[in-house]
């Protein structure tokens, strides 16, 4: 395929390749985050699925400083009649060989799926945060927690957060819209002056993608890889 | 570093749980698919992995994979998880009850013991050893609110407490207890311990070190061997916890097997954690804790005590969760809805204004094929306020073109459109706040009796209200002279009022000019805020009739009569080709979205299109024109502009400042003399003038019928 007329999409299969490339890249320079994981989505859970359909995962990764402050009071929503109820049971809760925790710092994840769009033919970041007991954080809490930085990427024309149901998973995360993607992807690789061929650029795509929306999270990834 | 001062109570860091949203998914979806209100304990699989990091400890985790499958398949058991290094599977069992009451009624001390009976019988039958992941257990109890989405659940961590607790003779990081030999091959013989998918998720294992520094892993079945062999030996388990001075919760069941099956006074402990997916033996403890003899312990009949409910925030109480944003069907139409709209903006039309839109309160005259459209079409803008007026009921020949009614509507006499478009509104979008009401509007030309007098009056205050308290009007009827008091009411108050009207084969959508009493406001001053202006300047001076745009009667030179009877049937049957009512209402709402964002309201002067403008807008929006005609033979449309007429029967000067003097019985004496409206605005008189006027030529020239075009 000639790069020159290429109009920056993917196919579901070159998705794929180019999943694995980025994972194996991630894996050797990136050693501050863990591996990306190739989960299997089949489309029809009772036949035997075929090779292309998953996504790329990476779960629990941290994005919140430490912040003493913030106790987000989550029994706030409990009557204190339960409260009495339950304490005149509870005889054994505590015994003398159980450690009483006094504080409890609120940390905030982040997971991050690439999924392949097929209405746009380019892949999507989708990602959900939550509390370390699971409860599920709303998007602008998950803003607050974002660098500075990403602030002014999110007003630029190619990122913007919407919430949709995950094609696998069958619930509401988040993504970044995905209808400029194909334009950006196809500047990016045209602006260099080398003409490469398809391949180098199947290899590199999802690396010089999330190298840009990445960025909205303050995920960097060294320049080590970028050659 | 030293460690704790022997003698003191060896103290356990309590697991902390942490239920990923996909768990209260599966678990809703089994409820309302599979269990119904059936509420038997359900077998669910908890995880855990080694600390990771050194500031953070792992959770115990419940993910949708925790529960059985909601598919229509047989199982009742959630799926079979092995080999994953980062997914030790605890079995566990929860108890969802199907009311709150149920959920404090649950005798939770019985549950706990319960859930130790079984630790301890596999301790004591050896299942322990042989699948050490039955050590850990997990009980949760629960209450799913499916109404309001509320999740009220609670934690236990089934443990033997020790009667007398362990104490605790020396705890501190592995890598200061190993020597530098040891530890490098307590390392690698743990890395491949959790490198193999045979071992990996095996989560409670044997490290023994022979007089060469070489360390090996074992199974705990091996126990008697390694004991033969007198070599060092430690107890060691996947550590979820992170302190430097306790381990973690596991360590407890695991230290009741060591002692009530081998009978061990002193252990020594690992407790082994990770960094970034290898063993890190400084972040890992070793420790040696002593037992006292457990009186009976031996004995399987005498069951220990279990501890382990979790604490929320250090009090005895359960937890909540409220998961309406991601499960509730509503609120997730409203927000794909609001997202749908400003991804127009981000990517189309930056300066949408979707604020004014949410706020717009619309009162629709007619709820027929142009009502059921312009409802339909203002939704899709995103405005949520929509009355609608019919005083009709729905017809078998109605469903076909007027969009928001079925079959179902028009059976036993047919539903009064207007609660019945009110419904539909509401199945399309639930968060609509939509009103219907049903009433006749009072029309000049159609004469009331003195016993209906009463409830006309009543019917025009009611119809004055509902303009109040409403900022756009359409007028979407299918008579002229229905039109005429809207239209005189919105002149006085100055809001904004289109008009869409069908012909068989052509229509006509127009948006009114302002009112006559008011001042043009100085546009650079104008905010975009205001949108009914000019209510302030009431001055009495009418502005030049010239430079106001007009109303939907401004062309007319009679004034609106009964046009109903003695017609035709198929000037009864207000017939049109099908396609031009949804043109219509589109382009209706079309106008009126720009009259929106025009920064002059309904104070904008009219543009028409023509060629020479194509794709050059001031506004992003387009022109605004005044009115738009349309003609379906010729595929044709076009814009015009009218300006109000001095004696036009709605909204001329005159008959707005009697309708302020006289109110009511101005309008009554329109409705029922037909000829009132044409005196006061002088129409009589220009049409006397007019028939008086002598044309000579009308005897000599023959003109042709299809030259004259009836209005």
């Amino acid at each position: 395929m000639d790069v020159l007329h290429w109009d920056g999409t993917l196919s579901a299969k070159d998705f794929r390749i180019g999943a694995f490339a980025f994972a194996q890249k991630w894996e050797s320079c990136n050693l501050a985050f863990p591996p990306w994981s190739w989960l299997p989505c089949p489309k029809h859970p009772w036949l035997a699925p075929p090779e292309e359909e998953g996504y790329l995962s990476l779960e629990k990764i941290c994005i919140s400083r430490p912040n003493e402050e913030e106790d987000i009071d989550q029994i706030s929503q409990i009557d204190t009649g339960e409260e009495e109820t339950c304490c005149s049971r509870n005889e054994d809760v505590l015994d003398d060989a159980t450690l009483v925790q006094s504080n409890h710092h609120e940390l905030h994840y982040c997971d991050f799926h690439i999924v392949y769009g097929s209405t746009f033919r380019v892949p999507v970041l989708y990602f959900c945060a939550y509390c370390s007991d699971g409860r599920p954080l709303p998007l602008d809490e998950i803003e607050k927690e974002l660098p500075a930085c990403a602030s002014k990427e999110l007003s630029k024309k190619w990122t913007f957060i919407t919430q949709e149901e995950h094609p696998c998973l069958k619930r509401p995360w988040y993504k970044l819209h995905p209808c400029g993607t194909a334009e950006w992807m196809k500047l990016l690789f045209l602006s260099d002056t080398a003409n490469p061929k398809f391949e180098v650029v199947l290899e590199l795509y999802l690396l010089s993608w999330f190298s840009v929306v990445g960025q909205v999270f303050g995920l960097r990834i060294s320049l080590k890889i970028s050659n | 570093m030293a460690k704790q001062g022997s003698g003191s109570i060896l103290q356990f860091a309590p697991l902390q749980s942490s239920v990923d949203e996909g768990f209260w998914h599966r678990l809703s979806s089994l409820k309302l698919n599979k269990f119904g209100i059936d509420d038997s304990p359900i077998p669910i699989s908890g995880f855990y992995a080694p600390c990771s990091h050194p500031q953070v400890s792992n959770h115990l985790t419940l993910l949708a994979e925790s529960l059985p499958s909601d598919s229509n398949d047989e199982s009742t058991m959630p799926p079979v998880i092995r080999g994953n290094r980062n997914r030790c599977s605890v079995p566990g069992i929860l108890y969802n009850t199907n009311t709150m009451e149920g959920f404090h009624a649950l005798y939770k001390q019985g549950l706990l013991k319960a859930e130790a009976m079984k630790i301890w019988e596999d301790i004591h039958s050896g299942k322990a050893v042989e699948d050490c992941a039955v050590l850990s257990r997990v009980l949760l109890i629960s209450f799913a609110d499916l109404k309001k989405w509320n999740f009220h659940y609670w934690f236990a961590f089934p443990a033997l407490a020790l009667d007398p607790s362990a104490t605790l003779v020396d705890l501190r990081p592995a890598s200061q207890w190993f020597t530098l030999e040891e530890a490098e091959s307590v390392s690698a013989a743990c890395n491949e311990w959790r490198n193999s998918s045979v071992t990996a998720d095996v989560p409670f294992f044997l490290v023994s070190i022979d007089s060469d520094s070489h360390a090996a892993v074992k199974h705990l079945k091996d126990l008697e061997a390694c004991q033969r062999d007198g070599q060092k030996l430690l107890f060691a388990f996947y550590d979820p916890c992170h302190l430097p001075n306790n381990p973690g919760w596991p360590l407890r069941n695991f230290l009741a097997l060591i002692s009530a099956r081998w009978n061990l006074k002193t252990v020594r402990f690992l407790c082994y954690r990770e960094n970034r997916g290898f063993a890190d033996l400084n972040l890992s403890l070793v420790g040696e804790a002593l037992i006292t003899v457990q009186q009976g312990w031996r004995e399987q009949q005498c069951v220990p005590n279990a501890v382990g409910w979790e604490l929320n925030k250090g009090r005895k109480v359960p937890r909540c969760i409220n998961l309406a944003k991601s499960m509730d069907p509503t609120r997730l139409a409203i927000s794909a809805a609001d997202l749908n709209l400003k991804l127009m903006r981000w990517r189309a039309l930056p300066s949408l204004n979707l604020e004014i839109l949410f706020s717009l309160k619309c009162l629709l005259l007619g709820a027929g094929t142009l009502g059921c459209q312009v409802a339909r079409m203002l939704m899709a803008w995103g405005v949520r306020k929509i009355t609608l007026l019919d005083n009709g009921r729905v017809a078998m020949s109605n469903p076909l073109r007027q969009s928001l009614y079925t079959l179902d509507d028009c059976l036993n006499g047919g539903d009064f459109k207007a609660t019945a478009a009110v419904r539909s509104l509401q199945r399309i979008f639930p968060a609509v706040e939509a009103e219907g009401i049903v009433m006749a509007i009072p029309m000049p030309g159609h004469p009331v009796s003195s016993q209906e007098e009463k409830s006309v009056l009543e019917d025009c205050k009611r119809l004055n209200d509902l303009i109040d308290s409403h900022d756009v009007i359409f007028l979407l009827t299918d008579t002229r002279e229905s039109r005429w008091l809207p239209t005189l009411l919105f002149a006085n108050s100055n809001k904004i009022t289109i008009t869409a009207a069908l012909g068989f084969d052509s229509f006509l959508v127009m948006r009114h000019g302002p009112g006559p009493f008011n001042s043009i406001p100085n546009l650079k001053a104008e905010t975009e805020n205001s949108l009914a202006a000019g209510m302030d300047n009431l001055a009495l001076t009418n502005t030049d009739g010239q430079h106001r745009l007009g109303c939907y009667f401004c062309n007319d030179v009679v004034a609106p009569t009964d046009s109903t009877s003695n017609r035709t049937l198929d000037q009864q049957c207000t017939v049109t080709r099908p396609g031009l009512a949804p043109i219509a209402s589109a382009l209706a709402v079309e106008l009126l979205v720009g009259i929106l964002h025009h920064p002059n309201g309904i104070f904008a002067e009219a543009e028409i299109a023509n060629s020479s403008s194509g794709g050059n807008f001031e506004l992003p929006l387009g022109i605004l024109p005044h009115q738009i005609r349309g003609s379906l033979p010729h595929f044709q449309q076009m814009t015009l502009l009218g300006h109000s007429s001095n004696s036009c029967t709605a909204c001329c000067s005159t008959v707005v400042s009697e309708y302020r003097k006289r109110g009511m019985q101005f309008i009554l004496q329109a409705i029922n003399h037909p000829t009132y409206l044409e005196d006061v605005t002088g129409l009589t008189e220009l049409m006397r003038s007019a028939n008086s006027f002598q044309l000579d030529w009308d005897d000599d020239i023959e003109v042709a019928d299809d030259e004259c075009v009836e209005l």
